[in-house]
């Protein structure tokens, strides 16, 4: 060490005082005046980093006598946290105003469009009420039983009891193949089917697309039904009665009433329509009002229904004395219509993306 | 069928329930009246007045004021018709404020050329009574005294019609006695039926000549015509028939003649048609029943002439047809002005026979939609006494003596009763069916009441005797619903049955529901596309062609089972376009009718498919519209199958051989067509639809297709198994290769997939880049490569080495360059 250039303790102590005194003085300002935090963290490196003043300061403490270097040290290490804890404060001040100034910023555009995670699409009002009705039916413990639409006339018709020339066959004009085959005129055929083949007691829906030969603006030449029929011993009018009465509450809701009107279906003895309370003139108190689409009376027909026939069982080896069953069966389109207030039965089959759509 | 309020009273005295109880009544017991129709329902507010004067308009010549005496007081009318009485006739007058329904007025005071009316005489068309609006109604002389209303001076002019939609088991509804018969049962009353033989005229003494000396009658087909019963009436006046008219009118028959009149009234009294020919115009004056020659021409009263088959049954005079039974008459022996002597024809013919001659010939008269339900076989001599007595009373004339009755080809003066049917009631059948006691206490009034009598009873059960007028009741459950019926449907109560689950057979169903949930997640909306197209559409998408051909198709376009998707959803998209709406991303799920299976039951088989087409623009964010390509239709195509095949199924892609696209794939374009496999087999194909196919369809404009299989997903996907989350982290490394343009990115991917080895965890194409400084005929393909080790992390050495490998081996496969 240069003995000539060696300073005087006293010297280093006034000179780190000194400097000690100014940066002290300083170091706060300065930090408010920055006005980010980038600019805050600038400042303190300007002080605390490695070139920094206080650094520098630190340094100088080396030049001093070992006796004093405690005292000194102790000074600056106080600045040292006074300039840590300043800067700490600025931070968290300037990040508060920082988020201030964020939250209060302009608002997002939020009328710009969504970005939808995926596209869904839509399905058909039909599917819609098919899939409902078999649900309701599959709480109620019936399963489905597949057939095909293009049938044996024997599962369709004889089998069913429609005697031939005869006019029960003019609710049913059906389409026939070149090969004698029928397109299915109803979901009926599906009794056949699963009573020739399975040993009662049965509980089964049966949906699925039938053909008729009629092609009007209230019916089209294809359309889908659902039937559902049980058999067993001792299953009486009554039963479906109940089971009528539960799935109208299931499907348009509790207190649905339901009202039968006796009716012929070649299948079925006794047969009957089936009426539910109108829903779209149900009052809050659950009595109807009456409008247009239930012609005054509050109720629209949904469902034919009845006791099969025994001349089907006998038809499909079950022996009527033994065993008796339930039938019943409803146009899908119908109860879309009614659902979705759609007023013509084309706009089910033309497929517009823009009817598809609204369901 | 219509029915009358008016004569349903007639027949059931007691009966005193308002048309609208009545119309409730019937429909609670399955004749469902679907409306109820007010005849002549300004008949109550206008009145019967007598003309007093009549002068001539001041100003305008056809036109006439005329005092009329409306009973007690005069009001002068100005009138335009042709047709005014002479003094002291009678006319109908609307006095002021009356509403005409027919016409949607109500008479107001105004000025007629100049002179003001306070009322208007009206036509029969004016009052809804009928279509006659040639010249004022004109009433018979002294039929009323003046200031009468028209209700109370003509009741016929007054009435409610019941239109009862009349299921096809109940061919008794069909007259009104057989409704009449129906009321009295469901309100409880005696219902008698009324004694026609001695109504009207038949008292009067029978001509001296037989029936038998005026006519022959042979039935040569006795299983088509089991009974032919015949009477006829001579010395008759056909004329017009004013009495008859509003009854007629309202039930919307037109009144002809009063013969003819008697003809449709007593058809609609007992829905049993009944025939009448002019006996002078019966050649020979022998009547043939017999089927027709293959050839044989008639021409029918519609003007038709008709060539007929061996299966029609005719009525033919000595020398030719006269008339297709129970279908319709013929011409040459219709009554007209000049009859004087009339033969009425009431027969039974086969209910089947009858109706295939009916839509043989297109024809679905009154008659023939009566005897194809079925008539009464019991009620021929009661039809032919009331036919004769209603003649004798409207027409005069003398009834010829006797009646021919040919029955099973015997001819017989009085009929043989025909057969009655017994059935066998057991009260707990009742109850078993119903699920509520009926006992027989309460059920056999029912069945009486019906026309049912009880033979024998016993405490369990009873024999039943069923009258001819109800051929529908057949069996036991027969009765039952008639008693069930007639107490209401309402007397059963609700219960719910414990039933007894069974298993789905067939899982089209849940498997169509599965593929909708899915299509629809992707974005798909469902289209419901017919089961039937067109051949021709068929052969413009490649599909197989149709082996299911409709017999009597709707036309061309649904002639045939489809054996593709597409032609249905195609339509789609053209009704979309030509409704301007360029965007249809839609689905559907449905059958295709394919060659039966050759050890099957011959019906075809049905095979559940589902078909998507897609076309306009890709959805997107703030970006320009761009269309949807070939991509898009792998991406649905690839994502529906890898959710219906579930995870572990191998799913891929190949695009279509030259071979492939001749074949099965000609629908597509060349360049855009691939097949989907799942486990290395094939179920769809997807691609852009050929410009040819565009084009057949008049699609105007590209349309990307799918169709894929849905069977072989039937048993649903198989569960995953757990496989374990990885613990330690990934390296990613990113190579970019600069291969030639036509080498398929596919390929390159496998390449770096192999190469990659089994560090590898992941491969992605991340970039493709042409153009640029990227020479012409060569592409840069970029891909990132995320390695990982279930064992530990891997250090940047054994990742490096790995990577090293990737760049070397398909450098070397594809001539690859780093970028
Ligand atoms: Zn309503």
């Amino acid at each position: 060490m240069d003995a000539v250039s060696d300073p005087t303790v006293e010297t280093i102590e006034l000179e780190i005082t000194a400097a000690l005194a100014s940066l002290r003085e300083a170091f706060l300002p300065r930090f408010r005046a920055a006005a980010t935090a980038q600019a805050l963290r600038d400042e303190n490196a300007k002080i605390l980093g490695k070139k920094g003043e206080l650094t520098a300061i630190l340094k100088l403490l080396g030049k001093a006598p070992p006796e004093g270097r405690k005292a000194i040290g102790e000074k600056v290490n106080a600045l040292k946290q006074e300039v840590e804890s300043g800067f700490e404060s600025c931070l968290s001040n300037l990040r508060l105003r920082e988020r201030e100034a964020e939250l209060s910023a302009p608002p997002f555009d939020l009328t710009l469009p969504a970005r939808v995670p995926a596209q869904v699409g839509h399905k058909h009002p039909i599917s819609i009420v098919r899939e409902e009705v078999v649900a309701v039916f599959r709480q109620l413990g019936f399963a489905v039983f597949d057939g095909p639409e293009v049938e044996h006339e024997g599962n369709n018709f004889t089998a069913l009891g429609f005697p031939p020339d005869h006019p029960a066959t003019d609710m049913q004009d059906s389409f026939w193949t070149q090969s004698n085959h029928v397109l299915r005129t109803h979901t009926s055929n599906i009794q056949v089917r699963a009573m020739k083949s399975i040993a009662p007691p049965m509980a089964f829906i049966a949906p699925g697309t039938v053909y008729r030969r009629d092609d009007d603006a209230t019916h089209s030449p294809m359309f889908h039904q659902i039937e559902a029929f049980l058999v067993d011993k001792d299953v009486t009018l009554a039963h479906l009665k109940g089971v009528l009465a539960e799935f109208a509450e299931r499907l348009f809701g509790p207190g649905t009433p339901v009202r039968l009107r006796p009716s012929y279906f070649p299948f079925v003895e006794p047969g009957a329509e089936v009426d539910i309370g109108c829903v779209f003139c149900k009052q809050p108190n659950g009595t109807r009002a009456g409008c247009s689409l239930c012609k005054h009376t509050g109720f629209i027909e949904v469902l034919g229904c009845g006791m099969i026939h025994p001349v089907v069982f006998e038809n499909c080896g079950i022996d009527p004395e033994v065993f008796s069953g339930f039938a019943l069966g409803m146009g899908l389109e119908r109860l879309a219509m009614l659902r979705y207030g759609v007023p013509n039965i084309k706009l089910m089959f033309d497929n517009d993306p823009r009817f598809l759509a609204q369901f | 069928m219509k029915a009358s309020y008016r004569w349903l009273r007639e027949l059931v005295p007691q009966l005193t329930a308002s048309t609208t109880d009545l119309a409730a009544r019937l429909t609670s017991a399955g004749l469902e009246v679907e409306g109820l129709i007010e005849f002549g329902l300004a008949s109550e507010a206008c009145l019967v007045v007598r003309v007093v004067s009549c002068r001539p308009h001041p100003t305008k010549s056809g036109l006439r004021l005329v005092t009329v005496d409306r009973g007690g007081s005069q009001q002068e009318v100005v009138c335009g018709a042709p047709n005014v009485p002479d003094l002291g006739g009678l006319v109908v007058l609307a006095p002021l404020g009356v509403y005409l329904p027919a016409k949607n007025v109500t008479i107001a005071k105004r000025a007629i050329a100049g002179v003001e009316s306070e009322g208007m005489l009206c036509s029969e068309d004016e009052l809804g009574l009928g279509d006659d609006h040639d010249g004022i109604l004109v009433l018979a002389p002294d039929c009323a005294t003046p200031g009468t209303t028209l209700a109370a001076a003509v009741p016929a002019a007054r009435d409610t019609v019941f239109e009862i939609n009349l299921t096809p088991n109940r061919p008794d509804g069909l007259g009104h006695i057989g409704l009449a018969r129906e009321i009295a049962a469901l309100y409880n009353f005696p219902f008698v039926l009324p004694d026609f033989a001695t109504a009207g005229g038949m008292e009067r003494a029978p001509s001296a000549l037989s029936v038998r000396d005026l006519v022959t009658i042979v039935v040569e087909d006795a299983e088509r015509c089991p009974h032919y019963g015949a009477a006829a009436v001579v010395d008759i006046a056909v004329t017009a028939s004013p009495s008859t008219r509003y009854r007629l009118q309202a039930l919307g028959v037109r009144s002809i003649s009063n013969v003819v009149d008697v003809t449709n009234l007593v058809m609609l009294a007992w829905g049993h048609p009944l025939h009448a020919f002019d006996l002078d115009r019966v050649r020979g004056n022998t009547i043939v029943v017999r089927r027709a020659n293959d050839g044989e021409k008639l021409t029918t009263l519609d003007g038709v002439t008709r060539e007929l088959v061996s299966d029609d049954l005719l009525i033919c005079d000595g020398q030719g047809p006269v008339a297709l039974a129970g279908v319709m008459g013929g011409a040459s022996s219709e009554i007209h002005e000049g009859t004087k002597r009339v033969l009425f024809e009431v027969a039974c013919f086969d209910p089947r026979g009858v109706r295939r001659t009916a839509r043989r010939h297109g024809l679905h008269t009154e008659s023939s939609h009566r005897f194809e339900r079925g008539v009464d076989p019991g009620d021929v001599e009661s039809v032919l006494d009331h036919a004769v007595g209603l003649t004798v009373a409207l027409a005069g004339g003398q009834p010829a003596a006797g009646r021919i009755h040919v029955q099973h080809a015997h001819s017989c003066a009085v009929p043989a009763p025909p057969a009655k049917r017994i059935l066998t009631l057991r009260v707990a059948r009742l109850r078993a069916l119903l699920g509520v006691d009926v006992p027989f206490d309460e059920a056999i009034p029912i069945l009486e009441r019906l026309g049912c009598s009880v033979v024998a009873k016993s405490s369990i059960s009873c024999d039943v005797l069923v009258p001819t007028h109800r051929p529908d009741l057949t069996r036991e459950v027969d009765l039952i619903e008639e008693v069930l019926r007639v107490r209401g449907l309402d007397s059963v109560p609700a219960q719910l049955p414990a039933i007894r689950a069974s298993r789905d057979v067939g899982g089209r169903e849940e498997l169509a529901r599965r593929a909708r949930e899915i299509a629809v997640s992707v974005g798909l909306s469902e289209a419901i596309t017919y089961g039937f197209t067109s051949a021709r559409a068929l052969e413009a998408v490649g599909a197989p062609k149709p082996t299911v051909l409709l017999r009597n198709p709707l036309g061309e376009h649904h002639a045939v089972m489809r054996t593709s998707l597409l032609p249905g959803l195609l339509d789609a998209v053209a009704h979309a376009r030509r409704h301007f709406e360029r965007d249809v991303r839609e689905f559907t799920i449905g059958q295709v009718f394919l060659a039966a299976a050759p050890s099957g039951d011959g019906l075809p088989t049905e095979q559940l498919r589902i078909g998507v087409v897609l076309a306009g623009d890709r959805p997107g964010w703030l970006e320009k519209p761009q269309p949807l390509d070939v991509w898009d239709a792998k991406g649905y195509a690839v994502g529906l199958t890898e959710r219906l095949a579930g995870a572990s199924a191998l799913v891929q892609v190949e695009p279509a051989t030259r071979d492939e696209l001749t074949e099965i794939a000609s629908h597509l374009h060349p360049r855009g067509a691939a097949f989907v496999h799942v486990n290395g087999r094939r179920i769809g194909a997807f691609g852009l639809l050929h410009p040819d196919a565009v084009a057949a369809l008049a699609l105007d404009g590209d349309v990307l297709v799918v169709e894929l299989t849905l069977e072989s997903f039937a048993e649903g996907i198989p569960i995953p198994q757990y496989a374990a989350i990885p613990r330690f982290p990934a390296s990613t490394r990113d190579v970019a290769l600069l291969v030639r343009d036509a080498v398929m990115a596919g390929e390159v991917e496998s390449a770096v997939r192999a190469a990659a080895g089994p560090l590898a965890e992941r491969v992605r194409l991340f970039d493709r880049f042409t153009g640029g400084h990227v020479a012409a005929g060569f592409a840069s393909l970029a891909f990132r490569v995320v390695y990982r080790a279930s064992s530990g992390t891997l250090t940047d050495a054994e990742v490096d080495a790995a990577h090293a490998n990737v760049v070397k081996v398909v450098g070397e496969r594809f001539g690859a360059k780093l970028r």
